[in-house]
């Protein structure tokens, strides 16, 4: 449910929603959703000094509760 | 956004580029209404795609208002999606209005509540700030609010701006934004 709330929330805003996915991770250190989009939209994920990845994450955090770390996974790198 | 400019500004970041719309033989002033409309119904299926995701029941309301379309989550039990101090409702409007824009080209302004959240912190802030202004006036000297976000700072200016005797502006960096009272 968390990583289908996130994956719509991000297939909303970017120009190739169908190269998003998101991977829940459940570690030792807590649950972490992972996302994973086109190269060409990592900036829409982001945003502006990161305005866009904090208003996922605080969106996701009222959803999810305290301690769900979410990841905006560069597959470039 | 930088300096002390009003905090009108953070919502007027981008002015329309008019796009070609189907309806042109409609007015300037009624496709602007129709290009409102279609902005809240964009944010109203991004929203409910959610909801329905989460598993959260509410009714969306569509308005247009004061040349900004007003979309509202109603019901109960909506307390995840306001969060402490109502974050969680400013990061879905973000993203709402960036939902928007990928799918019409054009920034939004358009402003979200979710279960009358907004419409409370009106009244609260109302309060707080005609009482502000009071002990500003009573002592002399200017009073700084707590910070607040770029609606909640709208809210207290325009209930500063009908006290006579004050006047109000904003200052320091988000998210430590926060009104100043001054007498004059």
């Amino acid at each position: 449910m968390l990583e289908a709330a996130l994956e719509h929330l991000v297939r909303g805003i970017v120009d190739h929603p169908d190269d998003v996915r998101v991977d829940l991770n459940n570690g030792r250190r807590g649950r972490t959703l992972e996302v994973r989009v086109h190269p060409d939209d990592l900036g829409k994920v982001i945003g502006r000094r990161g305005r866009t990845a904090r208003a996922l994450r605080t969106v996701m955090g009222g959803v999810g509760g305290r301690g769900l770390r979410i990841d905006v996974v560069d597959v470039d790198r | 956004m930088t300096g002390s400019a009003p905090d009108l500004a953070v919502d007027a970041a981008g002015v329309t580029d008019e796009q070609a719309s189907p309806e042109s033989e409609l007015k300037p002033q009624e496709r602007r209404i129709a290009d409102l409309e279609q902005e809240g119904e964009i944010a109203a299926d991004y929203i409910e795609g959610l909801l329905d995701i989460i598993d959260m029941d509410g009714d969306l309301d569509l308005d247009v208002e004061s040349g900004r379309a007003i979309v509202a989550v109603v019901g109960d039990g909506l307390d995840r999606l306001i969060g402490t101090g109502g974050e969680a409702l400013e990061a879905l409007q973000e993203l709402t209005r960036l939902a928007v824009l990928q799918r019409t080209g054009t920034r939004s302004r358009l402003m979200l509540d979710v279960g009358g959240h907004r419409a409370r912190r009106r009244i609260e802030l109302g309060k707080i700030a005609t009482a502000a202004a009071e002990r500003a006036l009573e002592q002399g000297k200017p009073e700084t609010l707590t910070p607040m976000t770029p609606f909640e700072r709208k809210v207290v200016h325009d209930v500063i701006a009908e006290i006579d005797g004050v006047h109000s502006e904003s200052e320091g960096e988000e998210p430590s934004r926060r009104v100043v009272i001054l007498l004059g």
